[in-house]
Parts: C-alpha cells; structure tokens; sequence
C-alpha cells in the first residue's frame, strides 16, 4: 500500500511538473500576446514540440511506473490508481488529456481486469488466487502493450444465449455459468438503500446494471473516454493516428546500385553439362540416322482403288436423296468456231440488240473464223466457269418432271359434237326491218313468233318460219326489254322503255282468249290509287289507249322485265328496285334488302323462289316464306346476265368480263365451272327449256353454243361441251349481239344484233 | 430490418433478367440445341424440314467461307421447301443436310487447319520466317477420300457427274499460276497430269465419240461405262485471269475435290485395264518434258514463248504418256489373250465332259463370253476411223487436241520438234495438218488438210473428201455434232452434204417418203424407215397447212396424198401384197373427192378459217387455268422455235441472194 502510494504520489508530483511547464509556455503566450497571428501560430507550433518532448521524457518515467507497479503484491493499488486517474480526470485540463491517457492506460487496465476478478471472486476466493490472476493479467499486458482487446473478449459468465430474460422471469437463477451452475439472481437492496449508496458514492454515474449477467458494472474511466470519443465521431482508440509521419525506410546515402553490385556467377558462363549430354545424343541419334532433318514429306498422294467392288457399296437408306445437277447445255451450231453464214446476225441484228431488255438480249453472238489459227482465246472462260461453280454450289435444286408432250394432248377429251347434235349451228334466216341496234327478243310460247325491240324505238313481232313482219308497235322510246307472257292462253307482251313498262295485247289466239286479255288489259285508274301510298309514288297503273294495253309507270328506267311460269305475275328490275307486279294490277316491292343494285331477276321454272342478281352474288328467295334461302357467289367483277336450267338447279350467270359462270346449286354456293370465252362483255346467257342447250351473247359479235347436260343422278356432275361459235352479226358503236334466245321447241337460236338484224341459227 | 429488405430488390431484378435473357439472345443459341428445341411454339411442315443459310451458319458455328468449303466438299446443296417460310430471298437447305455436315469430321479438320494457319500468320507477322516455314512445312493435310466415296457410292456415279471436273481441271491445266490469285504452279501442274491421263485414257480405248471446236474451247464427249462425258478444254492460249466478278477461292476449293475424284477415277480405269497408276513415263521424254515445264514456267514473262513452249511440254508429255500406254496396254492385251486361250482350254476340257447331246447350249454360252469381251460397236467404229493412216502435224497446228483426238480413232501422229516418233519426210505420211496460208514444200505422196478436217471426219464418221479443206481455202462450216438437226427444225446445208456422202459411204440411197420399197427384208430397217418418212410427210403437211389460204384444193389433194401413203405403209407393214391397182382406185377415189370438195368450199374460204381456229379455240375453253397456262407456254416455245428457224431462213435466202448477184457480177 505504501509503495503505491508513493508511486501514485510520484506520478501526482510529476503532473505537477507538468502542470508548472504549461502554466510557463501559458505565460509565454501570455507574454507573446500582443504579436501578430503569424507568430503565434509559430508559437502554438513549438508548444507542440514541446509537449511532444516532454511525452518522450515521459516515456522512461512510464517505464519505471510499470516497473514499480509490477512489483507490489496487494491488491490495493488498483484502488489507489483508479483515484488518482479519477484525480487527473477530474482535474479537466483538456490539452493534458492525450499524455493523461497514455499515463494512465496500463493502470486502468489492470483496474478494469482487477474488478472483473474481484467480483467473479466474491463468493470468498483467497488472496492467493487473485494474485495469480493479477499476475497473469500485467503478464499479458507486457506483451501486447497497446492492445485493449481484453475488455472486449471478456467472456459472458451467463450461458444461455441471446434469450429474452423475461422466461426466467419466475426462476430464481438467471441461467447457467460455464460450469453448468445455476446463476442465482442476488438479494436486491431495497431502493432507499440503494439510492443512499448511489448518493453516497461518488462512482455512482459510471456504474450500469447488466441484467444479463446479474451484476453491476462500473464503467472505467477509459471506456468512458472512448464513448466520448465515438460520439465526437473520432476514432475510438486514442493511440489510433489516422496522420502518422512518413517514415522513410531506404538509406539513400553511399549506395551506387538500387541492388546487390556483386559480380555475375561463374556458373553462368560455363555450358550446361546436361544440354551438351542432350546434344551429343541427338548428333549421334542424326549419325546413325534414326532422326532425319527436313525430311521431304511423301507428296504423292497415295491413291488405290476406291470403288473396289460395286456391288458392297452400302446404300445410304438415311441420306436424303441425290440430285444431280443439271448438265450444261451442249452447243449449237452457232457456238461453232466457223459456222455456217445463216447463223450470223447481221450488223442490225446486233444494234437491235441493245434495244432490248438485258433478259432477252442473246448471250452469245455468234462469230466466224476462217482458219483455225485464228481462233483467240476465250475471255469469259474463267468467269463462266466460276458461275457454272456458284450454280453448283447456291442454286437450290429441285426435281422437276419435265413433260416432253404435244401440247394437244393437255386438252380436255371432248364428246365428239356429232354425238350431241342438234344443235344450231348455221345461219338459216335473218329478220331484217328495224332501224336501230335490236336490243330484245323474246320467243312466243307456240313458237310461231317472235318478239323484238329495238332502239328505234319500234316493237315488232315476227313470224318465225317465214321471216316475216307481222306487227309493229311505235313505242317512242328505246325498247328495252320485251317479254311474252309463257302462258299459250293469254298472249301478252310486256315491253319495257324508258321508265314504263307497257303490257300489251298481240292479238293473238282464239275468241275467247282475246276477250279474256282485253278484260285483264281493262284497269280502272282509281283502283290504283287505292293502293297503298308507297307503292303509288313507285309504280302506277294507266290505261294505254294508244296501244291498247296498261302502262306502268315507273320512277326510273326499267332493264328487265320477267313474267312468271303461269303467267300471272310479273316482275320488273329497275337500277333501284325490284318490284313484283301481280295479275290483279297489284304491285308489290320485294320486301328485302338487297346489297348492291340489282341487274337481273329470274323466276324458278318449278317453284315459288326467286333470283336476283346484284352486280356480284346472286340471291335466292322464298316467296312465300318471304326469306332469303341461299346467296351465290359469282366471284365476278360485274355480273350482266342470268338464266335458269328448267330443273331449276342450275344457274348459269354471264358477267361483263366475258366469263360465264355455271352454279351447281346443289353442289356449293361457288361456281361448278367457270369458262373464259368471251374477250368482250357477255350481254345475254339462254337455256333451251327442252334441249340440253345453252348459249351466251357476246359484244365480240359471237355467240357460243355449249352443250350442258344435267343428269338426274346426283352423283354426277353436269356435262359442258362448247358445241359452236356463231358468227356473222357486225359490230356498230362497239357492240355486238345483244339478245340471244332459244326457239321454245327446236333446238333453235335467235340473236339480236346491233346491226339491226336478227338471226336463226338452226341445226 | 434493413438487411433482410435489402435482398429482396436484388432478387427481384435477377427474376427480371432471366425472364428477358432467352428474348434477347434468343439467336445465340448454345450449340448443343438443335434448331428445332427452339422455345416457343413447335414448328412443323417446311419450318422444321428447312433452315435458312443464315440460320445454318450460326448452327454449324462456321464462318460464310468454311460453309462455303464444307458445301463444295459434301456436295451439299440448297433445296426449295414448298413454302418459303421466310420469304423469297432466303435460301434455304434441309436440315438433314446441314446436320450430315455436321457432324462430319471434315468439319474439325478444316476447323484445325484454320486455327494452325492462325500460326503461320502469326509467326509470319513476328517476322519469324524460320518457323512460319517449319509451320507450314508441316502443316495439317485433308484427305477427301471419304468424301468421294460418300458422295459416289459408286463408281458410275462419279462418272455421271464427271463432266464439271473435268472442265475445271482443263480450265485450270491451262491457266497461268499466279501468286495473287493463289493459283500455285504445284496445282496447274497436277491439273494438267490429270487432264492428260484422262485424255491417254479416252484415246487409247478409244471411248472418244464427238468434237466440237467452238469460240469457247473444244468440246468432247466420250461414252464411258455407257455414260455420255462431255467436257470443254479451252484452246491452248494464254488465258485472261479477271479480277473483278471472280472470286478463285470458290474455284479453288472446288478443285480441290475435283482433283481428288478424278485421280481416283483415273485410277480405276487404268486399274479396269490393267495399267499401273499413276503412270510411270519414259524418263527420256519425262525429261525433255520436264525440263520444258520449269522452263516455261521462269519466262513466264514473255507470253508468247511461254504458250508455245508450254504447248510443247505437254504435248510431249501427253505423247510419253501414250507411248507408256501403249506398251502397257499391248502387255495387258497379251495377258488378255492369254487368259482367253486358257478359258477355251478350259471349255474344250469342259466339252469333253459333258454328255455330247448338248452341243448347241454350250456353243452359245462360248459366244456369250465372247461378246462379253468385245468391245461395243460404237468402239469398234470409232477404232478403224483413221486406220492405216498416218497424220503429221506442222508446228502451227494445235497439237495437244489433234494428239489426243486422232490415236483416239486410230491414226497414227507425229509432229515437227523433240521426241516426234517419225520425220516430216517419212513417205508413209498419208496426211499432213497445216493451217498456214501457203504451204510451200509439197510432198505429193500426201494430202495436205486444215485441222478443222479432221474433226469434221471424227463427228461424221467418215472420211470426207479433203478438196474443201485444202491449204489456203475456207473450210466449210464446222457444224455442232451435238444437235439433232430434225428436231431443231433447220438442217444446215453441210449437214445434208454430210448426210449424203454417208449414206454414199454405206452405198445406200435415202428412201424417199411415198416410195414403197418392197425389196427390203429386214423389217426392223423397214419401221424405222417408215418412221422417218412419216415424220417427214408429216413435216411437208404442216408446211402445207399454212399455205391453206392460197390452196384449199390443194390441201384437200395433199390430205388425201398423205391418208393414202398412210395405209400404203400400213399396209407394208402388215405384209399384204402390194397391187397397183388399188393405189390406182385410191387414187381415182380421192381425186373425185376432191373435184367434189373444191366447189364446195371455195365459197365458204373464210369459213373454214374460222372453224378451224374455233375447233381449237373449243377444248382450251374447258382446260383447267394450270393446265392452260401450260399449254400456252408451250406454244410459245414453239412458236419462237420456229421464229429461230425463219429467222435463220431468212439470212439464208439474203445470202444466197447477194451471192448469185455476185456471181452475176463476175
């Protein structure tokens, strides 16, 4: 105890020491007040140095304290350091802090591990074992001097974990030592007692409970410090410099080389023993010729019979198959060095040349030399070449069948036209008398006349036989369209021109059957009006006296009119509309939607559906359903005309691109057939109603002739055979024939013209 | 909390990546995956079955060259898918083929070849010539034995497709080396013993069938193992090298395996005849020879020289070649005999054996073996050609071709410089080929001929008279052996010259159409002959009918000639007696008919103008678009075809024009 005192004393009596010092260079200050900035910096920098010198001073002082600490045994004198560092610390001189700590380090470290024994000793160790302890701690402290890790490796006495304590809240022990010993949680002095300790001691600000480990621990007055420091935001440890000085290892002084001078090793000069052992083997190895330099190699390459035997040559089954490339084309005579006159153009020929497109161009004028001698060399031989290689090698190759045929052959074998005879085939008769092109036709159901409209605005009915005029209205306008009524009782004709659709009395047949068209032909004018308001503004019924007949006025051009199979009904096609017109003087407008403007209308032979054609589909109705059964699609640019088989299953349609398209209705809505024969509009298509006929008009001035046989059993598909081309009209202002139509009976065809004259074609 | 947030961004974006990678990179694939494991949807049809050129490269992981190579190597070639599914200018090949290359050997052994030339260059650009020489020394050779093989499984196969080979290594036996084009002189010169052992082959076994001297080159065609070979061996001149629109490296490499292939088939046809290959030639000759070639080769600088002793180089080695065979062949021939005499031996013993009552079968199958050995007529012909005829060349001529094409007939040849086997002066030297203007010392005992003779002769088959061939003259036109004048449509005029002085040869008078020959025993003679004179008379009713206009009386009178010359011959060929009489009814008959007709249709010209074109027009109607669009392309075609021919008429008849105006003239 005394000797600690002492050397706590000495360590107070040299601070004192110091304390003087610095109470002098304060005075120097003091008194170097009044000089300028500059100069007291300079002062500030030899306070400095002079601290740092009294710190090396210092050091051997330091040296002796250890010394003098290591040799006392009682464990007091960490009690009597801790009090002086107290002292020092508590004497605030902050400018004296860092050389304090430095003093002070190894005491308080002893302190620190002195308190931990004292308390881990506390169940009454003897004096013996804590000595030891001491001991072993300064031990340790000798060797890594500045080293403070032991603070943080002491080892928790708890061993239970990072667990929250609130599970031992209801035990009595707070764990398990390293031992296996339960921890038992210490009598808690009740808090008045406490708190008069705490006021009584004077440590009380650095003590902290560890509920952990159940103990109080005080905090020293280094681990204090680095908490200062840390919330200072400097580094923790105090001896840490982040600045050190440079210290400058290398002498530079009295050394010539950077390295060692010594002179190179003999060894370097002497050959290596085993690359001469090396060599020596290798000259005799080339001696006695078991290595050859520079040997030429075989250059000969060794070739043997590659397709021994043909007939072992496995298949390759996996290869995809070979396809040889094509042979080049062999010459002609024109390729030859001297060919024949005849095979060179002549100096035209090769100027046209170059008028032509690079395609047609030919690729080789042929050329003529007269002696062999005089041949030159071929400039292009090595570009050909290489473009017969490019073929072979990036031309893909196909197998193609090439058909060496007569081109005869591809066509379709036909029915001889013997066999499918009657059919017209010559002109017979022409029925000449109108003034302008003849537009319409239309045959009478006896077959005894015929029926013509023309331009010059006449309607005229002919005798079929003998070619002779019978009657001849005057409408005043362009006829259109005309019509015979297909009942043999009540011949009535409907013409169309202009806007109006006349129906009139051809004054034929019996007694009775005049009365009965001129009771059908009488029309009351107000019956008309009765009718409903829509239908009146579209259509209105009128008395003809001129012609005698009814006059149906229309709002717009009328095209075509048809009458139905029994004669008593009648429809008319304008480019707006269609409108069905009942016997009874009724007019009724289709009740549908058409798309598109309709061209043509047709009544089914057999049943109560109607066509309509538009410029593109063609739409069939029910007329007593009143609903739309099917729609065919022509695929055609403009639809011109349409007909019906007399089955009424097929349907042939003539467009203005001169393609005739036949529908099997029973087959799809797409054409069966489409037959390109035309190479101008198509103007009229006709059925014959018993024949297997059909025909198509053109403005070409043709009209052709098809056989079209439609067989009852459905599995076979119509027969079409083109049977003629009939000529003989003339063309005027572009168009040809206008109207062709069959002889009700016979296989008997009659064309309009446009040169104003009709003809029979008979068989 | 903070430290277990921070992964999850990471992550999160990670997750992002590995969803976008395969997008982005979906055109590098690993190449393990074949094309088809592609993600996404399953491709069938044309999509599965092909792949783009583009597409093949990144698969096979090669470069456009080393594909380019590996094409021309293994013969593979780009198909035509049904449905371009990428468009039209995409190539396309099958994906059986790109995986037959790849997994070929070839494909690492041009890989390593291309990395040790890495080497070369790189010790080259060190400026280490030592070791860029020992590297190239050494470097890495590719056999193509197996690709031979593979692609011709048999040998008929590689002669099928002998033809661009050949052509090539003629080209290239011809050309200059040159550095620049990396055409080396090694390379000309196995170009050239190839093409020569190919030529001593052919003309030695007189396989040689047609030539043809055009602008381009000359043109031959032999028949070997029943396959046509015809190839185009330039005319010894020097040739231009382009170069621009050339790329050599594509020749190159096709020569590469065209070398190959043609001395493997050289030597399975010398193998066939039991010569040694290759060829060991007289050292004499091989010297002189040789000695020429490098000669040639260093003054390559003055061209003309070069030719011509280039020229004589291979002309002589050609003749040592030939001299080899020759005695090679003889000691086959001999070997041959011999082995013949041994199997008669054999079957007289056999003869003994058999029971005597069978002599006529076993005299049949002697015959058999017999005709086994011989060679074909064609061979035959060709052989006795130029026999016991002797041809001596003078300098200017083109000797390489005449010494190859005339032995190939039969003739015997030699010419004026080293090592010809016999002298200008020999008397036994039936013809002598010279094309110079004037030739002025004049042996009488022989005939002096353009070189043109005698290939007109080797294509005619005959020996034609040589006063259109004489020194100084015009020859007459050099006409194509390898058309077939009837179908073209157009006969030259020499070519009905030649025609004739053939059948002159063969003592034999063309029939003429409409002539019944009843003397004829042969029937087989009789068809054929029947056949010509029809497609004739069929001809001369074509012609007829375009005249229909002028005449219609006249066709009916034709018609009438043709449907009776008809059933004559039907009526020879079913062997009915033949009575003048009937001819004389038919006649009587048709005449009549005829008279009728006239009134009748004069009247109606037009008419039948018209039906006529009607009637055709009638059935295209009903044809089907395809098949219609066939038909017309094929009128076309004919139709130019014969616009050709009129065209060619009609120089005719203005040459002929102006040279009867000539001669009016003179």
């Amino acid at each position: 105890m005394r000797e600690g005192k002492k050397g706590s004393t000495g360590a107070s009596s040299l601070k004192k020491k110091e304390k003087l010092k610095k109470t002098k260079t304060n005075q120097n200050h003091n008194e170097e007040d009044n000089n300028t900035i500059i100069t007291k910096k300079k002062n500030t920098k030899k306070t400095a140095k002079k601290v740092q010198f009294e710190k090396q001073e210092e050091e051997p002082l330091q040296k002796k304290k250890q010394q003098q600490q290591q040799l006392p045994t009682t464990d007091s004198q960490s009690e009597s350091g801790s009090e002086s560092d107290y002292e020092d610390f508590s004497e605030d001189d902050v400018s004296e802090d860092y050389e304090l700590l430095r003093q002070s380090e190894d005491g308080e470290s002893e302190s620190s591990g002195e308190e931990v024994h004292g308390n881990h000793s506390d169940s009454g160790n003897d004096d013996y074992h804590g000595l030891e302890d001491h001991s072993n701690s300064s031990e340790s402290h000798q060797g890594v001097e500045e080293s403070d890790s032991s603070e943080d490796e002491v080892v928790p006495r708890n061993t239970v974990g990072d667990v929250p304590l609130e599970w031992y809240k209801d035990e009595k022990h707070i764990g398990y030592d390293i031992s296996g010993q339960k921890i038992t949680i210490k009598e808690r002095q009740d808090k008045l007692a406490s708190f008069l300790a705490s006021v009584d001691d004077s440590k009380n600000w650095r003590k902290i409970y560890d509920e952990y480990n159940d103990e109080e621990i005080e905090l020293t007055k280094e681990e204090t410090k680095l908490i200062c420091r840390l919330l200072k935001g400097k580094a923790p440890h105090a001896e840490f410099d982040p600045y050190p000085d440079y210290v400058d290892w290398f002498k530079h002084d009295d050394a010539l080389h950077p390295l060692s001078n010594a002179p190179e090793p003999k060894r370097r000069f002497i050959p290596s023993t085993w690359e001469s052992k090396k060599v020596v083997q290798y000259v005799r190895g080339i001696r006695k010729g078991l290595i050859k330099l520079d040997e030429p190699k075989e250059e000969e390459q060794r070739f043997y019979l590659l397709w021994g035997d043909d007939s072992s040559a496995a298949e390759q089954a996996n290869r995809l198959s070979y396809i040889p490339a094509p042979k080049p084309k062999l010459p002609g005579h024109e390729e030859s060095y001297n060919p024949s006159l005849e095979y060179i153009p002549t100096q035209e020929e090769i100027n046209s040349y170059q008028l032509m497109y690079d395609e047609d161009r030919p690729k080789f004028i042929p050329k003529r030399f007269t002696s062999f001698r005089s041949i030159p060399a071929y400039e292009n031989a090595v570009k050909d070449s290489f473009e017969r290689c490019m073929d072979l090698y990036l031309c893909p190759r196909v197998r193609k069948k090439r058909i060496n045929i007569d081109p005869e052959s591809l066509k379709p074998k036909l029915p001889s036209q013997k066999d499918l005879k009657p059919y017209p085939a010559t002109c017979y008769l022409e029925y000449k008398g109108h003034k302008g092109a003849v537009m319409t036709i239309s045959t009478d159901a006896s077959g005894q006349w015929i029926a013509s409209g023309s331009t010059d605005g006449t309607v005229r009915i002919w005798e079929i036989e003998s070619g002779r005029c019978l009657r001849i209205w005057e409408i005043g306008e362009a006829v259109q369209y005309v019509a015979w009524n297909p009942v043999h009782e009540l011949p009535l004709l409907a013409v169309s021109a202009g806007q109006d659709v006349l129906i009139l009395n051809s004054g034929f047949g019996n007694q009775e059957d005049q009365r009965k068209v001129k009771e059908l032909l009488h029309v009351q004018t107000p019956t008309a009006l009765d009718d409903s308001d829509n239908m009146a503004s579209i259509v209105s019924w009128h008395q003809d006296d001129k012609h005698d007949g009814i006059r149906l006025k229309h709002f717009k051009t009328v095209t075509s009119v048809e009458w139905h199979r029994r004669g008593d009904y009648l429809s008319t096609v304008m480019p707006a509309d269609i409108l069905l017109f009942l016997s009874k003087k009724l007019s009724h407008r289709i009740p549908f939607k058409l798309h598109g403007l309709p061209v043509s209308s047709v009544f089914h032979p057999t049943r109560s559906v109607f066509f309509i054609s538009t410029k593109k589909n063609i739409r069939v109705y029910d007329l007593v359903k009143q609903k739309l059964i099917k729609k065919l699609e022509t695929g055609l640019r403009e639809v011109s005309s349409v007909a019906i088989h007399p089955a009424g299953d097929n349907l042939i349609v003539g467009s203005r691109e001169g393609k005739l398209c036949w529908f099997d209705m029973d087959l799809s809505s797409k054409p069966y057939r489409v037959l390109k024969c035309h190479p101008k509009d198509i103007t009229n298509v006709a059925f014959h109603r018993s024949y297997p006929l059909f025909a198509s008009s053109s403005d070409d001035c043709t009209a052709y002739v098809f056989h079209g046989m439609v067989y009852s059993d459905l599995n076979q598909n119509p027969l079409i055979v083109p049977l003629e081309i009939l000529r003989g009209h003339k063309t005027s202002n572009g168009r040809g024939v206008l109207d062709c139509k069959f002889h009700p009976r016979q296989p008997w065809l009659f064309t309009a013209g446009a040169d104003s004259v009709i003809r029979l074609y008979c068989h | 909390m903070g430290l277990i947030l921070n992964p999850s961004p990471l992550s999160h974006n990670s997750l992002i990546a590995s969803i976008f990678t395969p997008c982005v990179t979906e055109d590098s694939l690993p190449p393990c995956r074949s094309i088809t494991d592609l993600p996404g949807k399953k491709k069938e049809g044309n999509a599965a079955r092909y792949i783009t050129r583009s597409q093949a490269l990144k698969h096979l992981q090669v470069n456009t060259k080393l594909f380019r190579r590996l094409c021309i190597y293994k013969g593979v070639f780009p198909r035509e898918p049904k449905k371009k599914f990428r468009g039209n200018h995409h190539t396309y090949y099958h994906l059986k083929d790109i995986s037959f290359i790849r997994h070929d050997p070839i494909l690492e052994d041009l890989r390593a070849k291309s990395a040790y030339a890495k080497k070369v260059t790189k010790a080259k650009a060190k400026k280490n010539k030592e070791l860029a020489d020992i590297l190239i020394k050494r470097q890495p050779q590719i056999k193509l034995d197996r690709l031979v093989l593979e692609r011709y499984p048999h040998f008929v196969d590689a002669l099928r497709d002998l033809d661009d080979p050949l052509a090539l290594v003629h080209l290239f036996a011809s050309l200059p080396a040159s550095d620049r084009m990396k055409i080396e002189v090694k390379r000309v010169h196995n170009c050239r013993k190839l093409s020569h052992e190919w030529q001593a082959y052919i003309s030695r076994t007189h396989k040689l069938r047609k030539v043809f001297v055009s602008v381009k080159g000359i043109y031959y065609q032999a028949e070997v193992e029943g396959q046509k070979i015809t190839w185009l061996a330039p005319h010894g001149l020097q040739q231009v090298l382009p170069d621009d629109d050339v790329v050599y490296d594509v020749l190159l490499n096709f020569l590469e395996f065209y070398e190959t292939l043609l001395a493997f088939v050289n030597f399975k046809l010398y193998h066939s005849i039991n010569v040694k290959y290759p060829p060991i030639l007289d050292p004499r000759l091989e010297a002189s020879a040789a000695g020429l070639l490098p000669l040639s080769y260093f003054l390559g600088d003055c061209l003309g020289v070069w030719v011509h002793l280039e020229q004589v180089a291979a002309s002589v080695e050609l003749y040592a070649l030939s001299r080899y065979f020759d005695t090679n062949y003889r000691t086959a021939e001999q070997i041959d005999g011999t082995e013949r005499d041994e199997s008669e031996l054999r079957l007289a013993q056999l003869q003994h054996q058999l029971p005597s009552n069978e002599p006529g079968a076993l005299m049949q199958l002697v015959k058999g073996a017999a005709d086994e050995n011989e060679e074909d007529e064609d061979t035959k012909e060709c052989k006795k050609l130029f026999k016991n005829m002797k041809f001596f060349l003078s300098r200017e001529v083109p000797r390489e071709s005449l010494l190859f094409v005339i032995p190939a007939f039969g003739g015997v040849v030699s010419w004026e410089g080293e090592g010809a086997p016999f002298e200008e002066a020999d008397q036994s030297i039936t013809h002598q080929i010279v094309d110079r203007p004037t030739q002025g010392h004049i042996y009488l005992s022989r005939e002096y001929v353009q070189p043109q003779w005698v290939y007109d002769c080797i294509n005619a088959r005959i020996i034609l008279p040589t006063e259109a061939y004489m020194v100084g003259r015009v020859p007459p036109p050099h006409l194509s052996p390898f058309v077939d004048n009837e179908e073209e449509g157009y006969v030259p005029d020499y070519a009905e010259t030649i025609k004739r002085l053939q059948a002159a040869a063969k003592n034999e008078i063309l029939p003429m159409p409409g002539l019944g020959k009843e003397d004829l025993e042969d029937p087989q003679n009789l068809l054929a002959e029947g056949y010509l004179s029809r497609a004739e008379a069929i001809e001369a009713a074509e012609r007829k009918r375009t005249l229909l206009t002028k005449s219609n009386s006249k066709l009916m009178q034709m018609m009438a000639l043709e449907k009776q010359y008809h059933d004559e011959l039907k009526m020879e060929l079913q062997g009915n007696q033949y009575s003048s009489s009937a001819v004389d009814k038919n006649k009587q008959i048709s005449g009549e008919d005829s008279n009728n007709e006239e009134a009748r249709e004069e009247e109606s010209l037009p008419d039948m103008q018209d039906t006529a074109k009607d009637a055709a027009n009638m059935s295209t109607l009903l044809m089907s678009r395809k098949t219609r669009g066939l038909y017309e392309a094929m009128k076309i075609g004919k139709e130019k075809k014969k616009a050709d021919v009129s065209l060619l008429k009609e120089r005719k008849k203005r040459i002929q024009k102006i040279q009867t105006q000539n001669t009016k003239k003179n």
